[in-house]
Order: structure tokens, then sequence, then C-alpha cells
């Protein structure tokens, strides 16, 4: 049976069948070593495979053979013996004499290797030191032959004993058998590299399968977290809206007047309402953004609008606390391709929080002045690839209040995170903030971030990219 | 298909010899397989007992062979076992011990030792011994490795120290194992305590006492000394032989003559002493039944 194309696996180097002889040793190489042994011999060598193909051949066209080819018959007979030589199985391991009718000699050895024949070698045609006369079979050979031609020619025949023969044998065999376990191994080795590879690769390829399968159904409860919290803020709201409506009426006056006490206990509902509803604002809010369900116009927006705005808000609230609140921000500068409402929220919540975290008499200022935005993530390499720098407007609300440690700065935009989460704190929020904050701005492209206030306070820097000559 | 089995009829002509072995041998073992019935049957791989691996089983050239594999923990012996094996055995049987990619002397792929007898009988046995890469990192190479084995013998390092390291491989090799489907009950398993020699190791009679207990077959051994080796590989053989035959019914098929068998490789490796003496040096586990099964 041919041996098939393909690589012998590596069970079949191991345990199976082994390698063919050409699999194990290099044929350029065996070829040189055959031909090392025909100069120091002289005695023709070939290196047949197990299915009889020719792998090195090492003789030179004896003479006599040249001249025997040229008879009509001796070719035949010549052509008959040399496929009969090829076909001598010595046995595994073995080794065969063949007689020429030439009188010279072939011996076939096999080439054995972990008790498998890979293959043999044919030696010959030689003269075995012991013909001295012409033989009969060789004079018989051809009608035409010429006796004194053949008789010099026979002369001229590699003569050598049958017991050197096979010590040249013995001797190739056992190098090539050195030869042969180098290549068995070389040929082991590459296979189980590459068979621990393809086995590492499968095992992380069913890791990953299996962390891509646990994402897949994070994202799915993530995905329902949203969706269950957008569906329960819009049915918390609902109630209370008409809670605070009729706390409204009320303290109008609608149902009737009110005593004094029952006005101040009116307000506190409506009041304690108001807060309810913003938080459930707040959350409804966030899972729109984290949804991706946020719906946000875009318009030119002027920032000073958008500060003044804020900052007629937030003046009762700074005055009620004693708080200095500044607003410095130019009117006609900074005009940012966003939603006006969304961005008021931003500074509203930023400014609200300043003033909630800064103690009497202390100040709270809102101040804008140029920046520029990278077009990559704030990484710079690569950046004479990128469209460049835009041109961007910083706000900053300063405040001088108890400030945020600089590892805290990171994490206080996190959904629910409280610097100070203990039950006994003194400042109320939800925590939605700040993360809400983050997402407007990100939404509008740009980048929020904390800074210290030297020497003491809070820094909140927004980047947000501005559009050119479209003032008005 | 048609690889396992029975194939034609009930010949019923044949007579089974020795007492008891035919307790351990299934009824469709008594039928005949003519070897090289066909190209088919030329070149198969028997499924064996223990599941997903293979015994190469070659009928027209009635050629088996079997696998084993040493397992165990990291410098625990398992290369020291082969190469006194490979010293052990006269030229006749053994090839080269090819030890594939060292680095300082650990092994990174395997060890290769094999073995060739000829039984009179015909049947040619190859045993191809294998050893695993003991360290923890190449996990996947051991896989890679015990697949397909016969039969496996655990190495064990007898020093106190290593007995946890002992029993994180003994799971790995059962983690291993499973991924090709095969339970460590299924496998032909021995259990060498190698390094006896050292101070602080757990004694004589607490393994003995340990082993007793236990399920699998257990052997005490000087690796470095060869003392011990012979013994287990004999009993892992022993052991694989016994689930193979129960498998293959390879006393039918190829009139294959256990006993003469195991005598033959006890005397290639150099032992005086006849099988039953040899393998009464296990120390406990379930390898006397057999024993006395086949009449050594």
């Amino acid at each position: 049976m041919v041996e098939s194309a393909q690589p012998p696996s590596l069970d079949a180097l191991t345990i199976g069948r082994g390698a063919p002889l050409e699999e194990l040793v290099d044929r350029a190489a065996l070829g040189e070593l055959v031909a090392s042994f025909y100069e120091l011999f002289r005695v023709p060598l070939r290196i047949f495979n197990a299915e009889g193909r020719i792998l090195a051949d090492a003789s030179h066209p004896e003479p006599l053979y040249v001249y025997l080819d040229s008879l009509r018959r001796a070719r035949r007979v010549l052509a008959e013996e040399i496929s009969a030589v090829k076909s001598v199985d010595p046995g595994v391991g073995g080794d065969a004499i063949y007689p020429s009718v030439t009188g010279s000699a072939y011996r076939i050895v096999s080439i054995a290797y972990d008790g498998r024949q890979l293959g043999r070698m044919i030696f010959g045609p030689f003269l075995p030191l012991a013909i001295r006369e012409l033989p009969e079979t060789l004079l018989a050979l051809d009608p035409d032959l010429d006796v004194g031609e053949v008789r010099i020619l026979l002369a001229k025949m590699p003569r050598a004993r049958q017991e050197t023969v096979g010590q040249i044998a013995n001797h190739l065999l056992r190098t090539l058998d050195l030869i042969l376990f180098s290549g068995h191994k070389a040929l082991l080795t590459s296979k189980m590299h590459l068979a621990s590879i393809r086995e590492s690769y499968r095992e992380l390829e069913v890791k990953s399968q299996r962390l891509q399968e646990a994402y897949d159904r994070l994202k799915e409860l993530d995905r329902l977290k949203s969706n269950f919290l957008a569906t329960v803020s819009h049915e918390l709201r609902t109630p209370l809206t008409s809670i605070i409506g009729y706390g409204e009426m009320l303290s109008e006056g609608i149902a009737g007047e009110l005593t004094t006490d029952q006005a101040d206990f009116v307000a506190t509902i409506r009041e304690k309402g108001e807060q309810l509803l913003g938080l459930i604002k707040g959350l409804l809010d966030l899972s729109k953004l984290e949804s991706g369900t946020m719906r946000v116009s875009r318009e030119l927006v002027d920032m000073a609008t958008v500060i003044a705005d804020v900052q007629l808000t937030l003046a009762p609230t700074a005055r009620k606390k004693g708080v200095t609140f500044e607003a410095t921000v130019p009117a006609g500068r900074y005009f940012v391709w966003g939603d006006g409402e969304r961005l008021r929220q931003v500074f509203l919540n930023l400014a609200e929080n300043a003033i909630k975290f800064t103690p009497a008499a202390g100040t709270v200022t809102v101040s804008a002045s140029d920046g520029t935005l990278d077009a990559g993530d704030g990484d710079d390499s690569g950046h004479v690839l990128f469209t460049g720098v835009r041109p961007a407007v910083e706000v900053r609300v300063t405040d001088t209040g108890i400030g945020i440690p600089e590892s805290e700065r990171l994490r206080v935009f996190d959904t629910f995170y409280q610097i100070d989460s203990s039950s006994t704190r003194e400042q109320g929020g939800t925590g939605l903030g700040l993360s809400i904050v983050k997402k407007l701005v990100e939404g509008h492209a740009g980048r929020i971030w904390i800074e210290g206030n030297d020497p003491s306070g809070a820094v909140f820097a927004v980047l947000l990219p501005t559009q050119q000559g479209r003032a008005g | 298909m048609g690889s396992r089995g029975p194939v034609g009829p009930d010949q019923g002509g044949e007579e089974v010899q020795g007492e008891g072995f035919a307790d351990i041998v299934p009824e469709w073992c008594h039928r005949t397989i003519t070897p090289g019935a066909g190209p088919w049957m030329s070149w198969v791989a028997l499924a064996s007992p223990s599941g997903g691996n293979e015994v190469q089983l070659d009928f027209s050239a009635r050629e088996l062979t079997i696998k084993l594999v040493y397992y165990g923990p990291a410098l625990s012996g398992k290369t020291t076992n082969l190469q006194a094996l490979h010293e052990a055995a006269d030229a006749k049987t053994t090839g080269r011990l090819m030890t594939l990619e060292t680095r300082d002397d650990r092994t990174l792929f395997f060890d290769l030792l094999p073995l060739a007898f000829r039984d009179p009988g015909g049947l040619a046995v190859r045993l191809k011994v294998f050893t695993v890469p003991g360290q923890v990192i190449h996990s996947s190479t051991r896989r890679l490795v015990v697949q397909g084995a016969d039969g496996i013998a655990f190495i064990a390092d007898s020093q106190m120290t290593e007995a946890q390291n002992s029993a994180a491989s003994f799971m790995d090799l059962r983690e291993n194992l499973k991924t090709h489907g095969i339970t460590l009950k299924q496998m032909p398993l021995i259990i060498q305590f190698n390094k006896r020699d050292l101070p602080r190791v757990r004694s004589d009679e607490e393994i003995a006492k340990l082993a007793q207990q236990g399920r699998e077959a257990v052997f005490l051994a000087v690796a470095t000394e060869g003392k011990g080796v012979v013994e287990s590989f004999l009993g892992l053989l022993h052991l694989t032989w016994m689930s193979l035959e129960r498998a293959h019914c390879l006393r039918e098929k190829f009139g294959f003559d256990y006993v003469r068998f195991m005598s033959q490789v006890a005397q290639s490796l150099g032992q005086q002493r006849t099988v039953r003496e040899i393998l009464a040096t296990c120390v406990g586990g379930k390898i006397e039944p057999f024993v006395t099964e086949v009449g050594l």
C-alpha cells in the first residue's frame, strides 16, 4: 500500500506505522552519504524506500554492462534481471544475495527501524573475488558477443569479497540507524510542538467561549436592569405627580383655608415629594442614557446663557447658605452644538453640588476659557493622523468646600457612588447626579474631570467642543 | 464497523485451556476470527474497555502495539524509571530511549522507550512506554501524551513534603483522562512510591496499610538504583494485559500464551524470579485475584 501524501500523525509516529524513510532522512544528505561510501569502496550502491522508489544512487555505468546493453538479447536478459533484483525482499533486518548472469552479484540489505522495514539498499553489481574465468552464463548471453571485448571489460568490474560487502552494509546500516533515530526524534519534536500549541489554543478557545457566554449573559442582565429601572421610575412618577399636585392645591387653599401648622405640614409633603420626584427623574435619565434612548436635541447653545440661567436658579440657595456664587462667562463667545436643557442640567448639578459642599462664607465660581479637545481619547499617539485638535470651551466650577481626595476623583462618577456612604452623612443625595452629568457631557463629545482647589475645595472642569464662526 | 465483536458463526470446536482463565474471558471470545480476513481488517484500531483509548491491533501482521504511560508530579522519577528499564532490558528487546526536548534535565514533551517481543504463537507485541512532563505548566502536553494510553503507572515521590504534589498530579491525571472520556476506574493503573531511600518518607507499613484499603496495585521503588522498577512495570503490564484480554480475546484470536509471554518479558528484563514472585512484591491493591486466575 502506498503511504498517503499526508504527513504522519503523532500517533503514527509513536505507536503506529511510523514514518516512511524519506520523511526521516534528508534525501540530498542520503545521496551524499551513499556517494561517500561508493568513493571509499567502489561498490555501486542504491537505496530504495519501502515502495521500491529509488532515494539515492551511487554508481557509474560499468563498461561491461554498457557493452552488453548494446546487444539486443543481452539487454533483454539484463533488464529482467534488474527488475528481479529490485523485487527481492530480504525480510525485516535481513540480507540476500542475487547472482547475475555476468558472474557478478547483487546484495540486497533491509533497512529496518523500530522493527519495521523502511527500505532496502542494493549493492552491486560487483564481481566476487573468486570469479577468475569468464562465466558460462555470460558467454551464452548473446550470440553476437565479442569474447575478447568482454574479457577486457569484465576485468574492469569492481571486485569485492561478499564478507567485505557485508561489512560495508553493516557499517552503513549503523550510520543510517543513527540518522533515522535523529530524524525520528526531530520529526516527533516538531509534531509535538505543533500538537501542544494546537492543544493550548483549543483550551484557550474553550475558555474564551465561556467568557463570551458569561459576558453576553451579563449584558442581557444589564439591559433588563435598565428596562426595569425605566419602568419603575415611570410608574413611581405618575402617582407622585398627583401627590405633589394635590399638595399644591391644598396649600393654595382650594379646599379651604389651612391653619399655619397644616400649611407647614403640606409644605413639607410638597418639598419631600419634589425631592423624590428629582430622584426618580434622575433614575429615569440614567436608564435612558444607559439604554441609549435619551432624546437629545441639537442646536447652537451659548454657554453664557446656560450659565446665567444656572446662576439665576441657584442664587437663592447660595444666598440662604451664605455662599458667594459668581459666574464669569462672556456672552456670545462660546457656542456648543448640543441640547441647551441638558447642558443646563449639567452645570446646575455641578454648581448645586459645589454650593452644597461649600460652608458659609465660601465662594463658588463658574468660569469659562479657551480649550482644546484631542480627537483621540486623550491619548496623543498618532496625533498627526487625526483631524487635529478641536476648539473647545473649558468651563470650571470651582468651590472652596471640603474637596475630593485624589483617590476618589474617578469613582465619584460611578452610579450610586457616595464618598461618604455612612448612614449618618451630613449631605443628602442619591449618587446619581454626577454619573448622569458625566454621561451627558460625553454625549456632547466632551470630557469631565476633577482637580483640587488650593488650599481647599474642588474644581469640576468640563471641556466641550465649540462651533466657530456661528456666533450670533 | 465490524472491527469489534464476533465475526462468523460460533465454531465451538476450540477448547479453552488453562484452569480459571475462561472466567475472565467474555463469552463471545470463544469464537474465531480469521486473521487478515479482508483489507478492512488489516489495520484496525479497536476501542478498548477503557472507552476512548485505542489498542493498535494489526491483524494481517499479527502485531499488537500497547501504549503505557508513566504519569506523576515533577521530579518524581518517571524518566529515571524509563532509564532503569532501558538498562535492565536486553539489546534484542529494547530500542533506543528517546528523550524529547529537555531543558536542565527536565522533560518538556516526553520520553519514549520502545520494547518489542514476539510470542512463539506468532503475535508480535510492541510496547511503547512514555513519560509525561511533570511540571504543572505542561498540562496540555500531558493531555496529548496520555491520550490513547492502555495502562498508566503513576510515579509518586515518597517524601512527606511531596505528598501534596502527588495528590495534585493524580487529580490532574483524572481531569486529563476525563477530557478523553475515560474514568480512572476504567484505566489499568499501578502506583509506584519512588525514592524509598530518602529520609522523611512515609513508612512501608503505613503505605502498605493504605494500599490494602485502596483499589490500585502499589509498588515501592528506588528508581535511581533500579529497585522496584521492573516489578512496577510488570505489574502495569499484567493489569493492562488483563484488561486487553477481556476486551479483545487475544488468546482466542492469536493463540496467545499469556503466562509464557510474561515470563519472556521478565527474562528479557533480567529477572531470574518467576512472574508470580515478582508480582507478589506489590504491597496492596487488586493484583492478587488476577494472578490466581491465570494460574501464574
